[in-house]
């Protein structure tokens, strides 16, 4: 009748484990927190710049935005006259390629990043 | 803004909302920039600073050169700053009637410090950066 063991076992419940935890309900815990970790740390951190500028230029990435071209507000007595824009209307901004350079252009400087 | 920095021909016309859009690279805020920075580097120096984004095609210095070519025969004193961020590369071109005023190395020295902050992929602050420079470069006429 009498049990081998230790007799402080005596008469206790059997410890154990709950063996109700389905293995989605691990997978939620051992990948599903740390991914919701990560997700909140990704969007504090990456988060506020794609709001404010999502198209923000990075160095080495394509650039696909049409050419744009600006010249100086008229001074303020000028400003009756009507704003010209530096080209005429029908032509491609990036067609210039094939011209010769203008004896105009004597100086400058050349750079790359 | 009320969009004077105009974009010449055809080009992308920007409005006070351009920048939440897709067309534009630039913020509302960093156009006003360039936009301040155009017109009042323009007017201390008396020469026309102009400032181009986009593709340059190859080879991108003849490119450039005639798009100043463009920009000589409409206005006196030009200043071009083209820039291609596709192809890293940023070129300044001064004329006959600027030249004089803005050397070869004060040009180079603004082409630096444009190249720093393009390389840390700030577009709109190089443009300001540079324009600055050469507007100290010139002086008052």
């Amino acid at each position: 009748m009498r049990r081998h063991g230790p007799p402080e076992c005596e008469g206790h419940a059997r410890v154990r484990y709950r063996v109700d935890v389905s293995v989605a309900q691990t997978a939620l815990v051992f990948a599903g927190i740390p991914l919701a970790v990560v997700a909140v740390f990704a969007l504090l951190i990456f988060g506020p710049s794609q709001l404010r500028q999502p198209n923000r230029y990075r160095p080495g990435k394509p650039w696909t935005y049409a050419p744009v071209w600006y010249i100086p507000r008229p001074l303020p007595e000028n400003s009756s006259a009507p704003h010209r824009a530096v080209g005429a209307p029908s032509r491609p901004a990036i067609e210039s390629g094939d011209q010769a350079p203008t004896p105009n252009a004597v100086g400058g400087a050349s750079g790359e990043w | 803004m009320s969009g004077d920095a105009k974009p010449a021909g055809e080009l992308v016309a920007h409005g006070p909302t351009a920048g939440r859009d897709d067309t534009s690279p630039f913020t509302t805020r960093q156009l006003a920039r360039i936009d301040e920075a155009l017109t009042l580097s323009s007017r201390e120096t008396g020469l026309t600073f102009s400032v181009y984004v986009g593709e340059l095609a190859d080879p991108s210095r003849a490119t450039a050169e005639g798009l100043f070519g463009k920009l000589a025969t409409d206005v006196d004193g030009a200043v071009l700053v083209a820039v291609s961020p596709g192809q890293r590369k940023l070129h300044i071109v001064t004329g006959e009637t600027s030249a004089p005023r803005l050397p070869n190395r004060a040009c180079a020295l603004a082409a630096l410090g444009m190249r720093a902050a393009f390389s840390s992929g700030d577009l709109a602050g190089g443009i300001v950066t540079g324009l600055r420079m050469l507007a100290d470069a010139a002086g008052r006429p």
